[in-house]
């Protein structure tokens, strides 16, 4: 067929770690708000659509790079926290199916208001200066920016760990997590946490959405797409578990990545072929608990 | 989440009773519903009141919604991916007259086989999944056949042109009648339509159409009656998959074409606002809802291109305030009324 050397094995992986990074953020977020609040947001794909117009617009009013990712995440959590606290409160008390339902609705209003506002053409975020270019490491280039995902995603998974486990609040969560009527008995304020722990969930795909921006053209209608694929992630990784949406991300990434050097025409199909293998051999998916779905 | 408690037994029980109860409600109503009849007069002229493509359209979803809504309303069962039912039956459809030169009514045939066929596979991986996962997992299905009809098939799709260069369609049995020209067009999917939404009131009236019901009330119930709850979910999947692609194949021949939207994920979202919007635990409320929205729909659109925003923004109030639907709210109303008078 063609000589496939190491280093573009190597790139290719890179490449997909750098991806299935984008989607561990994306996916971490809808479990810890599925964890918490029994929501399947449907809207998630579009507060990813927001966080890459967020930093479009914050980049081109300040330019700098930085000060717009921390400014389109903040933004963008309280924009989830205001539909939460607006929309979602009072559907809490009925079937699950309604909250999915609503941010059905939510993910059809708001592509259509970013379409009034900024049309239909693709918005492009660049780089920021200190991490365009390539590092060379022996014959294979690892793009900087890419790098900078991988890490970034780290260093965010670690503080959510440590926010989870070993702060107060992130106690609270854990504890209303695994026992909302519970933790309400106790005193908690169990209405503030979901809020809050929403606006977490939310702020996490802005975050994904933000650090995409500057790879691909942000259009309006890219959130759905994304919605499907995490929904995806989710299924492979078992839905509610943190574990599970870094594994089930980092596969998907690579999934994509070399299925695109060998079949270009299946890249889309192939995360769906991963998907119900993984349902016929461990339906519960890798990491989720038996029994809860 | 904790656990439902369980106030309101006693009264569910006798309801649980009612609908498992199959010889007793047996034999009390008729043939079909009196709302079905006035449905299908409605629609005879429909043609008249409305222009005739948007009619034909809202017979072709108004089909669909109801299979769609066998599954949401009557079994309790969300899937989010219809499309992909929709979509195949048109493309099986569509496939079967330009490759093999069948005729119409064996397009429709080869479409409800190969959609009951479809089905039967994702219920196979998917139906024992809870609620929202189930949504999801048949969303990401549907997902999965537009982009396969997108791009690694588009040899036989016609990637995103969609499937074109279907013979001129016509039909030679009973008689001769040309497919091509609007009001002809009309009363042969009003035929079929018709067909299709009396088999599917006799289903859910059937003790089969009880069980459903019952599984929809209380799922761990019905299991604890004696009742085969994986199998009932999986054949009215089937089911409702089957005759979704018979409105799918019908779309084919109404367009002539077929078309790549029809796999979108949004045919699943507005098959899934219209039924909402007329009523999920009604029968006929579906088919109120499609004409509805899609009269609406024709309405906004003439004068923006966002008329999502409105489409949504109408959907978030429906779900907020409404979730019974048009039907269903005047039908508690009505109920009221009566009881007070």
């Amino acid at each position: 067929m063609f000589d496939l050397s190491w280093e573009i094995v190597a790139m290719q992986m890179i490449f997909g770690l750098a991806l299935g990074c984008v989607y561990v953020l994306m996916a971490g977020g809808l479990s810890i708000i599925f964890g918490l609040l029994d929501v399947v947001n449907f809207a998630h794909g579009t507060f990813y659509m927001l966080g890459a117009y967020a930093i479009f617009v914050a980049v081109s009013l300040c330019g700098n790079f930085w000060l717009g990712l921390v400014s389109a995440v903040v933004i963008v959590a309280l924009v989830g926290g205001v539909i939460e606290w607006l929309l979602l409160k009072p559907l809490y008390k009925r079937d699950p199916l309604y909250p999915l339902l609503l941010t059905f609705g939510v993910s059809i209003c708001i592509p259509d208001i970013i379409k009034i506002c900024f049309g239909l053409i693709g918005k492009v975020v660049p780089y920021p200066s200190g991490l365009m270019g390539a590092y060379m490491w022996g014959p294979v280039m690892i793009p900087k920016y890419r790098l900078f995902i991988i890490v970034l995603t780290l260093v965010v998974l670690i503080s959510l760990w440590l926010f989870l486990n070993k702060s107060n609040l992130g106690m609270i969560i854990r504890a209303s997590t695994r026992d909302s009527l519970m933790t309400q008995v106790l005193g908690i304020n169990v209405s503030r946490i979901w809020t809050i722990g929403f606006m977490i969930g939310i702020g996490l795909a802005a975050l994904a959405g933000a650090v995409a921006a500057p790879m691909v053209a942000s259009i309006p209608d890219m959130g759905v797409e994304m919605t499907i694929e995490c929904f995806v992630v989710v299924v492979i990784g078992g839905l509610g578990s943190l574990g599970g949406a870094i594994i089930g991300g980092l596969l998907i990434g690579q999934v994509i990545s070399f299925v695109a050097l060998f079949a270009p025409s299946w890249s889309n199909v192939a995360i769906f072929m991963v998907m119900a293998i993984i349902l016929i051999i461990r339906p519960r998916g890798l990491f989720g608990e038996e029994g809860r779905l | 989440m904790e656990k439902k408690v369980d106030y309101s037994l006693r009264v569910e029980m006798t309801k649980m009773e009612k609908l498992t109860d199959i010889k007793r409600e047996k034999g009390k109503v008729g043939f079909v519903d009196k709302s079905v009849w006035i449905t299908l007069l409605i629609l005879l002229v429909l043609p008249f009141l409305i222009s005739k493509p948007l009619a034909t359209e809202i017979l072709i979803y108004g089909l669909f919604a109801l299979a769609f809504n066998q599954l949401l309303g009557h079994t309790g069962v969300l899937s989010f991916g219809h499309a992909a039912y929709f979509g195949v039956g048109a493309y099986a459809g569509g496939m079967a007259l330009r490759y093999f030169h069948v005729s119409v009514w064996t397009s429709l045939v080869v479409a409800m086989v190969v959609t009951a066929l479809v089905a039967a596979c994702i219920g196979v991986l998917a139906i024992k999944k809870k609620g929202v996962y189930f949504a999801m997992i048949s969303l990401a299905f549907a997902q999965m056949f537009y982009f396969m009809a997108l791009s690694p098939f588009r040899k036989w799709t016609g990637g995103e042109d969609g499937l074109k260069f279907i013979p001129i369609l016509k039909l030679e049995f009973p008689f001769h009648v040309d497919l091509t020209s609007a009001l002809p067009l009309y009363y042969f999917t009003y035929f079929v339509v018709g067909l299709a939404i009396i088999a599917l009131w006799r289903i859910l009236d059937s003790p089969f159409g009880r069980v459903l019901k019952a599984i929809r009330e209380n799922e761990v119930r019905t299991q604890a009656s004696g009742f085969n709850v994986t199998r009932a979910k999986f054949l009215s999947l089937v089911i409702s998959g089957s005759f979704s692609g018979l409105a799918g194949a019908l779309f084919t021949v109404y367009l002539g074409y077929g078309s790549l939207m029809t796999l979108f994920w949004m045919t699943s979202g507005s098959i899934l606002m219209m039924t909402l919007l007329g009523g999920m635990h009604t029968f006929i409320g579906p088919v109120v809802g499609v004409g509805v929205f899609m009269y609406l729909q024709n309405t906004i659109s003439v004068y923006t291109d966002r008329w999502q925003l409105f489409v949504g923004a109408l959907f978030v109030a429906l779900v907020l305030f409404f979730p019974d639907g048009l039907v269903g709210t005047i039908k508690m109303k009505y109920r009221e009324r009566k009881s007070r008078a």
